[in-house]
């Protein structure tokens, strides 16, 4: 980085890279936020200018350094006003995702000792104000949305406009207090608690530093390795992802900051997919399930097509495999006959269809957070849409591994990133990093800092690899997941899962097998497409479990089930299956913020499930290789 | 500021989805292809009277006069909802309005003679006035009454046009039309420019393509208006419309208003492409080519307004291309089975039947179904 001007010293920091581009194109846009139907332009000083104001305001409020100040909020322009102004103090900020429930609330403010949160709307705040008694640290509560909120009489209540006058009341009695905080700032300052989602156990508060930061913009931003070529002003992104967890922190925060690409805010989580039609974001970061999602909906919408329709489709996805292995074959590059192929096809279809899903002007686009079945990459090829699979997790800012323009290998995670360690422990197969990127410790939890990060700087992922042609990293799983069948077999069960999943009709699948005869699956369908696939056939039904235990939709998910069985070894293939009744949700403890899958909490809400299949009982809706269970339930 | 616009049209470009103020959400031209489509049309419409013989430019210039007319109609019936068979009574006073003030005194007619920049606005204004007065009557009623209380209007209209002989020159007799001389530059004479010859139909071709485009767009922007929009609420529930605050009265005097200087324009420049004008030829058979017009077109939609002009005024020229290979009659009476008027008014009628049942949207309707069928490509919805 070059020298920044006059007081202030050398230490990267987020901000630092913010206030330059403003310096530079301070008019340009540096965001947009849909508000009132309308994108809403912001630009860099404008954005400068906010972060300031949030800075000072909190000083107002009798903040310090060190201090940490929570963001429970929907992707929106005041999370990374918040986030850089809570930095610009040498605060450190904690992320909460908006589905974190009223009692992770509590954990999560009072384990981090937060003394500020900033909530968005009423939902938030009475989540806050209902577990107050349990965060003896928090003394301010400032709220963005006013609506059913500005009639509470509370003492710890601010609205987040007069939290931004008192912060301009104070640049106006101390303009120069920020300058001289900003010249103190540290390489190791913390910036960021990233609360790890905890498949097992509460979350753990991971501290990343301002070094960690810059080293991870350096490498998955501007090193390319995100997106390659590396973002420029002239990327648009789209962010709807929670922006605590450290990816989309990567691809919104820092990929704007020290790139320069203009972010767009979806309205809410629930238009995503409008949003994405209307913005038509030329990079795109998702995780696997928003991927699954997107080809569901292009596989059910295309169920419903007219007949010429549905040929076209039908026709060009054909010529689209084939471009997808010319592509792969070739590392992911186009060659002079797949090009030749797919300009034909663009005109027929690949064009609209992308433009349909909000991909048309996808340059670069990248999965990472979670496993992918390599089906669902493969599907994006077909229509010309580049996937990059990479590896990061948040110990480790999201820096490891990805898959290079030219060298993409499906089904891996791709290579190291220049100046970046990758090893796999001897024994163990577990995969090693180190690099500047490895964060500081967890908050407040020394020993298991000492379980993750040992002596020598390596730090422990906790997942199982291997390499592919001595070049490519490819996952198996996590350590603690691996079923060990009773017949003393390894087995990786995301694999078998992320295969079942790539079925659009299928939205959980949870393999199960330790220290058991034979693998077994619970099986949770997608509500959507199954119903939409139901009502084409006629069938009726009430609920989600009523439709889940219906007949025809139980032979559905034997019928894919054995799709997967017929690629697999026997001692792999899953002898029995039975239907989660219930759609899986965040807030009943089934699966993490992520979405990800509780696997201790569900084996034991699913009990009796699994006992049905082991036991030989059969009673429960479900099935075998064979046959299908369909209860009856009598009129209740 | 600049930088600012310009890196903000860098990220917005091909995003035609991607608003980022409301003027741009609102615009008439909403999208890259229409304004393209506009914009070719624009030019095939110069390029074409030089392309096309004499007939056929006039009959593009009748064309022009009813898409003019088509547009006042629908903003009246199509927007506003207010069936009106008066149409061609507006028609009237438009054309002797023009004929009054334009025209030459001869043969016992008033003819003042003054310049078409006087004339034309005031061919508008006399039988917007005309309604203004009517409308409150008119306000009154509504569905089959106000049909039959415009059709009285027309009848009214008729037999005045053929009593005030020193305006109409008296039934079976008519008179001349305006003169059409704009600001002392006559529209009827030869011209030469860069070596083409611009013959008077083409001039007047011209004439009314200028006034079309200028009378097409602001009924365009009308529509999506303050007033536009109260059209539309009447049009949809009157009730509602007045509980919302939109007054009955004043939106219903104000769409026969606005119609009727559509109306009047029309008629004007209808007279001077007959050439001479006799009181029957503002009737009733009139006003239903019209309400033919927007409901072969489309209802409530402007463009559709011009493909139903194109429709109507070509048909006739269709059944005549068309009598040379079937056993019809080019003639009035005798020979085959059917003359050509019969024909043509079979065709009409199945139509209009037609599209009532079919497709309500008409022609624009047609449109629309096939815009949309490539819209959703690759899927169906």
């Amino acid at each position: 980085m070059t020298a920044v001007a006059d007081s202030t010293t050398t230490t990267w920091t987020l901000l630092k890279e913010v206030q330059q581009r403003a310096a530079i194109e301070g008019d340009g846009v540096a965001m947009r936020a849909k508000r009132l139907g309308i994108w809403q332009d912001i630009t860099w000083n404008e954005y400068v200018d906010q972060v300031s104001l949030v800075g000072h305001a909190l000083l107002a409020l009798g903040l310090d350094t060190g201090d940490r100040v929570a963001i429970h909020s929907e992707n929106r322009p005041e999370w990374l006003f918040g986030d850089l102004g809570i930095n610009a103090i040498r605060g450190i900020t904690v992320g909460l995702y908006p589905t974190n429930p009223a009692p992770e609330v509590a954990y999560l403010l009072a384990d981090s000792g937060t003394r500020v949160l900033i909530a968005e709307d009423q939902e938030q705040v009475d989540k806050a104000l209902a577990v107050e008694d349990q965060c003896p640290n928090l003394e301010w509560i400032v709220y963005l949305e006013p609506r059913g909120v500005a009639s509470l009489d509370h003492p710890k209540l601010l609205g987040w406009q007069e939290f931004i006058d008192k912060g301009r009341a104070h640049r106006e009695a101390y303009p120069d207090a920020l300058n001289r905080i900003a010249h103190d700032a540290q390489p190791e300052d913390i910036v960021t608690l990233v609360y790890t989602s905890g498949t097992t156990g509460p979350p753990k508060g991971a501290m990343l530093s301002n070094a960690n930061v810059e080293f991870a913009s350096s490498v998955i931003v501007n090193g390319g390795g995100l997106y390659e070529p590396p973002p420029n002003p002239g990327d648009v992104i789209l962010s709807y992802l929670p922006l605590c967890h450290v990816a989309e922190r990567a691809v919104t925060t820092w990929t704007n900051a020290v790139s320069g690409a203009v972010v767009h805010f979806a309205e809410s989580i629930d238009t995503v997919t409008t949003d994405l039609r209307e913005v038509q974001p030329t990079l795109f970061f998702a995780v696997p399930r928003i991927w699954e999602k997107l080809k569901a909906g292009v596989e059910v919408r295309m169920g419903a097509a007219s007949w010429i329709k549905k040929a076209n489709y039908g026709l060009w996805m054909r010529v689209g495999r084939g471009i997808a292995d010319s592509m792969l074959a070739n590392g992911g590059e186009h060659t002079l006959w797949s090009r030749i192929r797919y300009a034909f096809g663009y005109v027929f279809l690949y064009r609209a269809l992308r433009e349909r899903v909000g991909l048309g002007k996808v340059r670069a686009a990248a999965s990472a957070a979670a496993p992918i079945s390599p089906e669902v990459l493969y599907f994006f090829f077909m229509m010309g849409v580049r996937i990059n699979e990479l590896y990061g997790m948040t110990e480790n800012s999201a820096v490891a591994t990805s898959n290079k323009r030219g060298r993409i290998k499906l089904g891996t995670v791709g290579e190291p990133h220049p100046g970046v360690e990758v090893v796999l422990a001897e024994g163990t197969g577990e995969i090693l990093t180190r690099h500047p990127g490895n964060f500081m410790g967890y908050w407040n939890k020394p020993e298991a800092t000492a379980d993750t990060l040992d002596a020598d700087g390596w730090l422990h992922t906790g997942d199982v690899g291997e390499w592919v042609d001595g070049t490519h990293l490819k996952i198996i799983d996590r350590i603690k997941d691996i079923i060990i069948t009773a017949g003393g077999k390894n087995i990786s069960p995301s694999e078998l899962e992320n295969s079942l999943k790539a079925s659009p009709f299928i939205r959980e699948a949870i393999v199960i097998g330790d220290q058991r005869p034979y693998l077994t699956v619970l099986i949770g369908i997608e509500e959507d497409t199954v119903g939409e696939w139901a009502r084409a056939r006629r069938i009726p039904y009430t609920t989600y479990r009523d439709l889940s235990e219906r007949e025809e939709v139980l032979r559905l998910v034997q019928g894919i089930i054995a799709k997967t069985n017929e690629a697999t070894a026997r001692v792999e293939n899953l002898r029995k299956f039975r239907m989660i009744t219930k759609a899986l949700d965040h807030e009943d403890g089934d699966l993490t913020a992520t979405q990800k899958v509780k696997r201790s909490a569900l084996t034991k809400t699913f009990g009796p499930l699994i006992d049905d299949m082991y036991s030989g009982a059969d009673a429960l809706p479900g099935g075998d290789q064979s046959d299908v269970i369909v209860v009856s339930r009598g009129e209740e | 500021m600049s930088s600012a616009t310009s890196k903000s049209r860098h990220t917005t470009r091909g995003r035609p989805r991607l608003y980022t103020n409301y003027a741009s959400e609102m615009a008439i031209f909403n999208t890259g292809a229409k304004r393209l489509w506009i914009l070719i049309g624009f030019f095939a419409l110069v390029i074409l009277p030089f392309l096309l013989d004499r007939d056929m430019v006039s009959l593009g210039a009748k064309v022009l006069i009813f898409a003019i007319g088509g547009i006042g109609l629908n903003l009246l019936t199509g927007y506003a909802g207010q069936v009106s068979l008066a149409h061609a009574f507006f028609l009237g006073i438009g054309a002797y309005t023009a004929a009054v003030l334009g025209g030459e005194a001869r043969g016992g007619v008033i003819g003042l003679g003054w310049d078409m920049a006087i004339w034309l606005p005031l061919a508008g204004l006399v039988p917007a006035i005309v309604a203004a007065v009517i409308a409150p009557l008119a306000a009154r009623v509504r569905g089959l009454y106000l049909a039959i209380l415009t059709l009285g209007l027309v009848f009214i209209g008729e037999h005045i046009f053929k009593e005030a002989k020193p305006i109409t020159g008296g039934a079976g007799v008519g008179r001349a039309p305006a003169e059409p001389v704009f600001l002392g530059f006559d529209l009827f004479a030869n011209y030469e420019v860069f070596g083409i010859e611009i013959d008077r139909y083409t001039m007047l071709f011209f004439t009314c393509l200028v006034i079309f485009v200028v009378m097409a767009l602001l009924a365009r922007n009308f529509t999506r208006s303050r007033f536009g929009r109260s059209f539309a609420a009447v049009r949809d529930r009157d009730i509602a419309a007045e509980v919302m605050g939109v007054s009955l009265l004043r939106t219903k005097t104000l769409a026969f208003a606005i119609s009727a200087f559509y109306a009047g324009i029309a008629g004007a420049l209808f007279s001077i492409v007959i050439g001479r004008i006799s009181p029957e030829t503002w009737n009733f058979f009139l006003s239903v080519d019209f309400l033919a017009v927007i409901f072969i077109g489309g209802l409530a939609t402007i463009t559709g307004s011009i493909m139903g002009a194109i429709f109507v005024v070509m048909l006739p020229q269709l059944v005549n291309a068309l009598t040379r290979y079937l056993p019809i009659d080019p003639g009035v009476g005798g020979g085959g089975l059917l003359n050509v008027f019969e024909l043509q008014s079979i065709i009409f009628g199945v139509l209009i039947v037609v599209f009532l049942i079919v497709e309500p949207r008409g022609l624009y309707g047609l449109w629309l179904r096939v815009r949309n069928y490539f819209k959703a490509w690759p899927f169906s919805y």
